[in-house]
């Protein structure tokens, strides 16, 4: 009676010790080569942040590089300039893809059309886009030329600067229009699981067409709003070759000082760039936890 | 209080398929219990969400005591529907979701709240109000999703399958409340089932429908007496039915002729039909074969045969003693009361020809 | 839930407004109106910045202010395609390093998927944020101190180099997808193979493969989209010595809008194509939609 007990409870054991072996042995491949480039990167720049650089004898940590970074009004203009485009860009992106979805969600003619369209941009790079929306807004773009055969300005100068302007407005449109689709796409997905079946309850206990909107639809899709926005922000914040190519001289984005802050002839400027990365990987790291917390909510629900 | 009326009421999802309503005319008694009846996929729903104004009749109209509604916002006809799987607002309190309605009309909050626990108190779920909706049984949800709809004191209830996602005890209770709210209330309500037994049961009147069409609008036992068709009387549990020629209130049939005072059709082919619980085994007389005995079961209450006459075979039910009496595979005589005889038109059309 | 085939069912224009239906016909015809402009309207939007790379790409003369070119030519498609200038070549190595990225996502994505969908185990929340950080954290705030390591491991200025910076972003993506995948599927199906009579392996070639086989193609399809349009890692992991597309078209951007326009185009195509393939899948309750912001 003992002994057969004990049995049980060994082959249990070792069920329990195969199975985290299997865990062990599906799992450690991945994490292995995400623990050495991504947090080994994210590390390497932490320790270099804080000028740690052995092979040129600096043993020490210190905060200068972020000192010299925050009391440097230029990184001031950078870090505020990306807060606003990575805002202003996640905001309009998520007014307009909510919008767009609600206009996609009934059935109409072209219907298969309109939505391959929508969906293109997910798969067309990021860079394209800039080109394009480079050649569209600039001064002597297409859009500008548009205005002139109207006879609304004569010149390019007279044209409103839409590309590497301080206001970012190139950068935002490039953005908006990547990522409409994509915020748009998943609202779409959850209109179409949730159905209109609620929206038709609470017209029919007397909510018009704005207060059903307002008050079953929007809540309803709310949280796959919210998550989608927090990594289309996180993206914006951090994005390098848009605000490389549509950007100003001055102030720059984040992610492009951080680049040249590190291809500089001038080492010293090393861990600077190193700092400023660090910046925008916390700014990411915010992002990520509310997203964790978003989706565990929508998760519940 | 009010009438519902449907005129040529149709419905047609796509050109390529069958209309899903299909020139329904139907005339709904005010502070009336009406119950929808037909099988899964029959446009039951569909006309509920026409009347609701959830859904664009592709033609005919709707009117509400006279008037047609059909430019009528939904929010502006007074007329609620409640859905099949409750839909309650999962993101709200149950008092949120109870008082959504009143909230829309721009209601004080405090009356609000005083209205939603009288609601509370009327479907027996006193205190819910700060709950979750998943939280709470299917059961509950289904009276919370009453609650939100009757505190906008609705000119029309609409109720879809409101007993159909219940366990068999539940469903008693509920079809008690709804019972008891409709007639306290005396509020035009048409429920929407599949199921003959609760339409009988809880129904004023029952409009059945197949396939988008009105098969037949009575009170529930012309359907057993007096169905119109053999498929309605399939529907209602019929079982025996026996083509002849009608003439003079009179059926003949290849197994003999019976008399029937009461048909659906005048002189011609026709069908007789009549219900297992009126053919009388070993009765002889009047309106009396012979037939022999194929096959019993005893199910508890009572107990039911297969008896073949002729070419045809029919079923009886009767009282459990009779399983004592008769043994299978002896010929004895079977009786149809003539008074239960229904004599149906032969065709699956006729019903329709003459309407609601 | 039946709403959903009910609302693809539903190919009749004018009752596609449900909830909506009501009101007179007036109102309703503006509504239908008013969708047909917010439709329009986004598909111009969605469509103008492709434009102009289409026109620029057939172009010659095309001073301003004109709105379209005064001469045509197709210079910049003959200098793309002439072997001479090795843009083939380019757009081969974008592939084969995107290719040979897409087989390590694959490889070691699908077996973390598999355990991150299928158990539950300590640790696992942890595990889920490790993987979920590379999706959302820029690229350009680790490939600084990835170049410091790659330097040093002298991978710095080489295609292996390259290749393993891109898994940064494509390994977590796969492994987000295919843990979806995973998450919908029944192990069951494996052991009552096993109590068939089939072994291990014979279970993995027709029981699991079929079942997950449509997720790992989409899983690829975008891993290979995201190495190919990767552009920042390239250029500081690659350090020039590793031409890729994204990096010789940058250069022509602002030097010769024509040979810009047609890389453009070039550069677009795999992607269409993905769409074309994957398109049914990409309906956004699709974990792989998740990644697509990496593009
Ligand atoms: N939105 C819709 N689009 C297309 N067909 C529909 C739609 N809604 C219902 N139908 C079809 O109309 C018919 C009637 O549906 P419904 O009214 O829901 O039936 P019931 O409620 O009686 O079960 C069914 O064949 C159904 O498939
Ligand atoms: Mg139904």
């Amino acid at each position: 009676m003992a002994s057969r007990r004990i049995r049980i409870k060994r082959k249990a054991l070792s069920e329990a010790a195969g199975r985290r072996l299997t865990i062990t042995v599906l799992l450690a491949p991945a994490i292995l080569v995400i623990l050495l480039l991504f947090m080994g990167g994210l590390i390497t720049g932490f320790l270099r942040s804080l000028g740690y650089f052995p092979l040129i004898g600096l043993h020490d940590f210190n905060f200068n590089a972020y000192t010299a970074i925050l009391s440097d009004n230029g990184f001031i203009r950078s870090f505020i300039i990306t807060f606003h485009i990575a805002f202003t860009s996640t905001l309009i992106a998520g007014i307009l893809a909510v919008a767009s979805a609600m206009l996609l969600r009934p059935a109409f003619r072209g219907k298969r059309f309109v939505q391959f369209i929508f969906s293109l941009n997910l798969t067309i790079p990021h860079l394209v886009g800039a080109v394009g929306v480079l050649y569209l807004f600039s001064g002597s773009g297409l859009i500008s030329r548009l205005a002139t055969a109207a006879g609304l300005i004569d010149t390019p100068a007279g044209f409103p600067p839409m590309v590497n302007d301080p206001w970012a407005i190139g950068i935002i449109i490039q953005y908006v229009w990547k990522e409409i689709p994509f915020i748009g796409v998943i609202v779409l997905a959850i209109l179409l699981s949730v159905g209109e079946d609620y929206e038709s309850v609470a017209r029919s206990l007397g909510a018009n067409r704005w207060q059903a909107f307002r008050n079953v639809t929007l809540p309803l899709i709310m949280p796959g709003v919210v998550s989608a926005s927090v990594i289309v922000f996180a993206f914006t914040f951090g994005a390098f070759e848009i605000p490389w190519l549509l950007g100003t001289t001055f102030p720059k984005a984040l992610p492009v000082l951080a680049f040249e802050s590190y291809t500089d002839v001038d080492l010293a400027a090393r861990p600077q760039a190193m700092a400023m990365a660090m910046v925008i990987a916390f700014m990411s790291s915010l992002m990520i936890m509310a997203y964790m917390k978003l989706s565990r909510r929508y998760v519940r629900s | 209080m009010t009438q519902v009326t449907l005129s040529a009421l149709t419905k047609q999802f796509d050109q390529k398929s069958d209309p899903a309503v299909d020139r329904l005319d139907l005339q709904i008694e005010s502070g009336k219990l009406t119950a929808l009846l037909g099988p899964s996929g029959c446009g039951k729903t569909t006309t509920m969400k026409m009347i609701a104004g959830l859904l664009r009749p592709t033609s005919g109209d709707i009117s509400f005591d006279g008037q047609s509604i059909l430019s009528i916002a939904p929010e502006d006809r007074g007329a609620v529907m409640v859905f099949q799987n409750y839909l309650l607002f999962p993101y709200m309190t149950i008092a949120e979701n109870i008082g959504f309605g009143l909230k829309m009309r721009k209601m004080d909050r405090k009356e609000i709240r005083s209205r939603v626990k009288d609601m509370l108190d009327l479907v027996q779920l006193p205190g819910f109000e700060e709950r979750r909706p998943r939280q709470l049984s299917g059961g509950q949800q289904q009276r919370i999703a009453l609650a939100r709809a009757l505190i906008v004191q609705p000119n029309v209830l609409l109720l879809d399958e409101p007993l159909s996602n219940l366990d068999a005890h539940l469903r008693d209770e509920m079809r008690e409340l709804i019972r008891r709210i409709q007639t306290e209330m005396a509020i035009t309500t048409v429920f929407v089932t599949h199921d003959q037994e609760e339409a009988v049961v809880l129904a004023d009147r029952i409009a059945l429908l197949f396939d988008g069409r009105l098969q037949q609008f009575d009170v529930p036992d012309a359907f057993f007496d007096t169905p119109k068709s053999v498929e309605i009387a399939k529907f209602f549990g019929g079982t025996n039915f026996i083509p002849g020629f009608y003439q003079d209130s009179e059926i003949n049939t290849s197994i003999g002729r019976f008399s029937a005072p009461h048909s659906a059709v005048g002189e011609g082919d026709a069908v007789l039909s009549i219900r297992p619980e009126a053919i009388t085994l070993g009765a002889n007389g009047d309106n009396s074969v012979t037939g022999t005995i194929r096959s019993h079961v005893y199910v508890g209450r009572y107990a039911r045969f297969r008896i073949e006459i002729g070419e045809v075979e029919v079923e009886a039910v009767t009282d459990p003693g009779a399983v004592k009496m008769f043994s299978d595979g002896e010929e004895i005589p079977v009786r149809f009361d003539p008074n239960k005889i229904w004599v149906i038109s032969p065709s699956p059309d006729v019903a329709l020809q003459d309407g609601g | 839930m039946t709403d959903l085939k009910n609302v693809s069912a539903d190919q009749n224009t004018e009752l596609a407004v449900p909830v909506s239906s009501a009101g007179s016909g007036r109102r309703f015809r503006l509504r239908i109106f008013g969708r047909w402009v917010g439709i329009t309207g986004l598909l111009t939007f969605l469509i103008a910045p492709i434009v102009p790379l289409f026109i620029w790409s057939i172009s010659f003369r095309w001073f301003y202010p004109a709105i379209f070119p005064t001469e045509y030519s197709g210079r910049a498609w003959s200098e793309v395609i002439n072997p001479n200038n090795d843009v083939v070549g380019v757009a081969w190595n974008t592939a084969l390093i995107a290719l040979v990225v897409t087989i390590f996502s694959i490889l070691l994505g699908v077996p973390a998927g598999r355990a991150l969908g299928l158990y539950e185990f300590r640790g696992k929340r942890l595990v889920e944020w490790l993987i979920l950080a590379p999706i959302i954290v820029p690229g350009l705030a680790v490939v600084l101190g990835i170049h410091v390591l790659f330097i040093r491991a002298g991978l710095s200025n080489t295609i292996p180099g390259v290749i393993l910076v891109h898994l940064v972003p494509t390994l977590p993506y796969m492994t987000l997808v295919m843990s979806g995948v995973f998450a919908n599927y029944d192990t069951d199906f494996e052991l009552q193979a096993r109590s068939l009579g089939a072994g291990r392996w014979a279970t993995q070639y027709h029981i699991t493969l079929p079942a997950i086989f449509p997720g790992v193609v989409v899983g690829a399809l975008f891993a290979f989209i995201i190495s190919w349009s990767q552009y920042v890692l390239t250029l500081l992991i690659g350090g020039g010595q590793v031409q890729t597309l994204p990096l010789l078209l940058f250069g022509f951007v602002r030097s010769d809008p024509a040979i810009a326009g047609a890389l453009s185009v070039v550069f677009i195509l795999p992607a269409v194509l993905v769409l074309l393939l994957s398109s049914r899948y990409l309906s956004g309750d699709n974990a792989a939609v998740g990644g697509i912001g990496n593009i």
